[in-house]
């Protein structure tokens, strides 16, 4: 379970990116985090893999504290998240395989472990016959299932991603929410980050629309609009 | 470190060693000249002290006995004297036998003149002590002084003082050159893994997200450094021991009986004493280059906008 109480971020240089934030996620939902360019929800993803920390308020994931969290630890929270971004962020000189394998790698599996978890991973976003390929060789799509593939390698809690299709065609799109609801499924927590009206608004999962860094809608079974 | 671990900062380290090759290859050979310099001042110290210990252990002591000593007494000292674990052997030699080595000499002519004739002897019972091979000399020198018999003693203490200085001006020499060229070396090593940090920025912001800990993110970097280091080494050995060889062959062919004052069990500590400064170099430049890793490994670039 991920709670929120009252989360605020002040950058240095005043800018209030998250105002009071207080909210509950339970273990296994969906969320979309929808709202204009600038409203802080990548802020707010961020502050759940503790890449930042929040000026104000309280983090709790399985009741775990984890903006008190010392940095030590922050590594071991990671191994639990899974973390998909909008630019594919893959090693352009490791293939396919190897970049799904990165994630358990550097938490020192045993080769043997790591081969048959890559299968399954690539298996699931159906990319196990291009294992061997490079990213440059991809598609678009292609190189966003394998982040996604490497996101979940590790069976993570939650997987945490902001905007994964903002640079893909619609039909890939859905696609890759095929592949969250697919992973949803199977009980991991998803918050999604998105400008997708379309996506949002034909699944109906919860919405949390941020504006100017505060939550103006939480809606079970929402749509995209916040205005 | 598990073995697979190990594994992984090997090949990712010699990846990265064979991707950037010229800088490498830069560090290599900053590391390894620096440890040339460094192996060339400690070969001469080693040399100026083998040296020192040789003329200490070639030493003649003179010790002069005061007037009342006559040659019994004088022997009876030479038996206890020659019972000492510095002392070889000890020659006594009497006034009279001294005139005559003086007699013999034509450069002390002028001292006969100041008093000293075959019939009027002045000079003193002598005891020639012959310093046992490698003993210490101020010890010995030490206890000769609490003697009563002896008057004075001389053991060509000008000459030695003067090497003594000079073995010690190398050595000071060589700990200012070992410290500023090791510094430098750092130096080098520093900006090298930094400027490979700078360009594997991307890399080590998804081991960060996938859950690697600083130590793990060092690792392939700390690992480089120990190769470097140990490249640097082996090659710095490998070119000083030969020049070095060559210096000794051309001075026995130049100098008769010249020979080195250096022997192999000194030589290999010395290549050991060189092969950990390369690794430590090596290692501790890596260290000191990835102390703020978090710096490099914030995703904040990732994100655009807030």
């Amino acid at each position: 379970m991920i709670e929120l109480q009252g989360v605020t971020k002040i950058f240095p240089n005043g800018v209030r990116a998250l105002n009071n934030i207080n909210l509950t996620i339970k273990p296994g939902d969906f969320v979309f985090l929808v709202g204009p360019s600038g409203a802080g929800k990548s802020t707010f993803l961020r502050m759940l893999f503790r890449e930042d920390k929040p000026t104000e308020g309280k983090i709790f994931i399985d009741g775990k504290d984890i903006t008190a969290m010392p940095d030590s630890r922050i590594p071991y929270l990671r191994r639990n998240l899974g973390i998909v971004l909008q630019d594919f962020q893959l090693l352009k000189r490791r293939t396919v395989a190897e970049n799904v394998a990165f994630g358990l790698r550097v938490i020192g599996a045993s080769e043997s472990v790591i081969n048959n978890r890559v299968q399954e991973a690539l298996e699931q976003v159906g990319l196990s016959h291009k294992r061997k390929m490079y990213p440059t060789e991809l598609s678009g799509g292609e190189q966003q299932r394998v982040c996604i593939a490497r996101a979940i390698v590790n069976n993570p809690l939650i997987l945490v991603t902001d905007e994964p299709t903002g640079n893909l065609d619609p039909m890939i799109s859905q696609e890759i929410m095929q592949l969250f609801l697919k992973i949803n499924a199977r009980g991991t927590t998803v918050i999604m980050a998105t400008h997708n009206h379309n996506l949002v608004n034909k699944l109906r999962k919860r919405v949390l629309a941020l504006v100017e860094g505060q939550i103006v809608k939480d809606e079970e079974c929402g749509t995209y609009a916040y205005e | 470190m598990s073995l697979s671990n190990f594994k992984f900062f090997l090949v990712e380290a010699l990846t990265n060693l064979r991707k950037s090759g010229v800088m490498s290859f830069i560090t290599i050979s900053t590391i390894g000249i620096a440890l040339i310099m460094m192996g060339t001042f400690l070969l001469a110290t080693m040399n100026m002290e083998g040296f020192l210990s040789q003329m200490q252990s070639e030493a003649l002591v003179t010790a002069y006995l005061k007037k009342t000593a006559d040659t019994d007494s004088a022997n009876t000292l030479s038996l206890r004297l020659t019972s000492m674990d510095e002392v070889e052997k000890i020659q006594v030699v009497t006034p009279e036998q001294a005139a005559k080595e003086l007699f013999s000499d034509p450069n002390e002519q002028q001292l006969l003149q100041i008093g000293i004739t075959a019939e009027e002897n002045p000079l003193p019972t002598t005891l020639r002590i012959k310093v046992r091979n490698g003993a210490n000399l101020s010890n010995l020198l030490d206890k000769l002084k609490n003697e009563p018999l002896i008057d004075t003693f001389s053991y060509g203490e000008e000459l030695y003082r003067q090497f003594e200085g000079l073995s010690r001006l190398l050595w000071i020499t060589s700990l200012v050159v070992i410290i500023l060229l090791g510094l430098a070396s750092l130096f080098i090593v520093y900006n090298t893994v930094r400027l490979t940090l700078f360009m594997r920025r991307e890399e080590i912001i998804i081991m960060k997200l996938v859950g690697a800990t600083n130590w793990f993110v060092r690792g392939p970097f700390i690992v480089e450094g120990l190769i470097q280091g140990v490249f640097a080494s082996t090659l710095a050995v490998f070119v000083l021991f030969l020049t070095y060889n060559f210096v000794l062959t051309k001075l026995a062919e130049l100098i008769p009986f010249f020979t080195a004052d250096v022997n192999l069990d000194q030589l290999v500590k010395l290549a050991i004493k060189l092969f950990m400064m390369g690794v430590v170099l090596g290692v501790s430049g890596s260290l000191i280059s990835l102390r703020d890793i978090n710096k490099f490994s914030r995703s904040t670039a990732l994100y655009e906008g807030v």
